[in-house]
């Protein structure tokens, strides 16, 4: 089978990516799935997709695809100044090529991970139902691994006539150079001292430049590290666990199942998405959640982006 | 006691201990909540609590807290229902070549190797939980004789099939990477070369046996 394109450049870091793996949580398999949940929906929104259709995760740019047939791809995420065979293509809209045209993205100035999706989604091999690659699992092939030079890539609907369609400018999330998470307190909270508790609110943090998709480290003040856990706990998705040195750090995308340290509580699910996309340096702080607002938040999302659950 | 640490997720916490009995009245809660609770996505039993996740169409957090509270009062007045199953039996070579720890837990036991391999792999085990990396199984109890805390600073790599301990727990590194637990023996790591059978291969609740093999048999294995 011929590819319809082949990724000349992948960048430092491009997976295959979508809404992540829904069951095998329960055998210890991580969720896995876009960084930015939100800038993945979209690229597929904007291609007619269905929501989970596999698609590239870049992490910064740096990335070059050369397009083997006519179609068309949509761009999300953080700007990297793409451009196909050389002209400007902007983004979170869809990009018609041609055969032999190549799509570059430039190391992106503001933001970690832009994505591109095509038309049907990839066709990838799939594990517990995702095509979400989870380096840390283990799994074979492109769900262990990421993208390599010359990486030829199929999708399933090549020619299917997508009509260019742009993100209105209002809905295009911006950037930011601080970021206030939503925190529902939770796990071991209560048993955090009372300075550490009123210090969650207070402190400022920063990321940490050893984040990645497992977990968004924060650097700045340390908490006493709360009480010893004597059993690893079910985790949800953004727990915040603090770690032997005091410091707090959100579990991400590529985050275990259980885990056996003291915690805060978790971050609202849809601020991942900003928290996803925060540089080294961009500043962090948290306050108190509603939960019922964030599972309102949450149930107006799945309906937007037509999120089904198989049961 | 029951939380609720995400928009759409309860963690229940069982007054019971963290052993085979407890993990089987989780069990027992766990199929209670699929039954009477509406669209669960998740649940991950481990130890002696049990995590939910439900839908955020439907998720009523009242409702949810007043059905767990009941379902875990009828779990615990009732007898576990236990379901080990037939037992994972796993040979093991207890090598201090194999097993860096392997002579400071007999130390610290004042015994000799053979009777920490003896007293390893002399006790049919219960999956208390999986997780921390797809495959691992976190197994009790540990002879007392032989328990050990973890190391105070993990190692940077641990090969696959690495037997360790941590206090009263054992368990088996499914793939290489850092870890804290004493390393007492060594699966042959073709055990844990495929990913699907490594991830299916325990489940919370399920029994674990652990077979002495010598070196030959170990390295005839695929070392």
């Amino acid at each position: 089978m011929s590819p319809h394109g082949v990724v000349d450049r992948p960048g430092p870091f491009c997976t295959i990516q979508d809404l992540g793996r829904r069951t095998g949580r329960r055998a210890g398999l991580a969720p896995g799935g876009a960084m930015d949940q939100r800038a993945y929906l979209w690229a597929n929104r904007l291609l007619g997709n269905d929501p989970a259709a596999a698609a590239l995760e870049i992490t910064l740019g740096g990335f070059a695809l050369r397009f083997a047939v006519e179609t068309a791809v949509a761009l999300t995420g953080a700007d990297c100044a793409a451009t196909l065979d050389g002209v400007e293509t902007g983004a979170w809209r869809t990009v018609r090529a041609r055969p032999g045209q190549e799509l570059r993205l430039g190391y992106s100035a503001t933001g970690m991970r832009a994505f591109v999706a095509f038309p049907g989604g990839l066709v990838v091999p799939t594990a517990f139902g995702s095509a979400s690659a989870v380096v840390r699992d283990g799994w074979p092939g492109l769900l262990g691994r990421p993208l390599r030079a010359g990486e030829p890539l199929r999708w399933r609907e090549p020619a299917r006539a997508c009509p260019v369609r742009r993100v209105p400018r209002e809905l295009v999330p911006p950037d930011t150079a601080s970021l206030t998470l939503p925190l529902i307190v939770g796990y071991e909270w209560a048993e955090f001292s009372n300075a550490d508790r009123e210090r969650v609110f207070d402190a400022e943090w920063t990321v940490d430049p050893a984040s990645d998709r497992t977990a968004g480290r924060l650097a700045g003040p340390a908490l006493g590290s709360g009480p010893r856990v004597l059993d690893s706990t079910p985790l949800v998705d953004g727990t915040v666990q603090v770690t032997g040195d005091g410091l707090p750090l959100v579990f991400m995308r590529d985050r275990p199942t259980i885990g056996g340290y003291a915690k805060l509580g978790s971050v609202d699910p849809i601020a991942l998405d900003a928290f996803a996309q925060a540089r080294p340096g961009t500043s962090i702080r948290f306050a108190r959640a509603d939960p019922d607002a964030l599972r309102r938040a949450l149930a107006r999302r799945e309906r937007f982006f037509g999120i089904r659950h198989a049961p | 006691m029951i939380t609720f640490p995400g928009p759409v997720s309860a963690l229940v916490t069982l007054p019971v201990a963290p052993d085979r009995d407890g993990i089987a009245r989780v069990l027992d809660l766990e199929r209670f909540a699929r039954e009477e609770l509406p669209d669960l996505r998740t649940t991950i039993p481990a130890f002696n609590r049990l995590l939910v996740e439900g839908s955020p169409h439907s998720w009523n957090a009242t409702d949810v807290e007043s059905r767990l509270a009941a379902g875990a009062g009828a779990c615990l007045a009732a007898a576990p229902g236990i379901d080990a199953g037939d037992p994972v039996s796993l040979p093991v070579c207890y090598d201090p070549e194999l097993a860096p720890d392997l002579e400071a837990v007999a130390a610290n036991a004042g015994v000799g190797v053979a009777e920490v391999a003896r007293l390893h792999s002399g006790t049919t085990y219960a999956v208390l939980a999986t997780g921390f990396a797809p495959g691992f199984a976190y197994m009790g109890d540990v002879d007392a004789r032989i328990a050990m805390p973890r190391l105070t600073t993990p190692r940077p790599r641990v090969e696959p099939g690495s037997v360790g301990i941590a206090d009263r727990r054992t368990g088996i590194y499914p793939a290489a990477g850092p870890g804290g637990w004493r390393l007492i023996g060594r699966v042959p790591a073709a055990f844990f070369a495929d990913a699907a059978e490594r991830i299916a291969r325990f489940r919370p609740g399920g029994s674990v046996e652990f077979r002495p093999i010598d070196r030959d048999e170990y390295e005839a294995g695929g070392g």
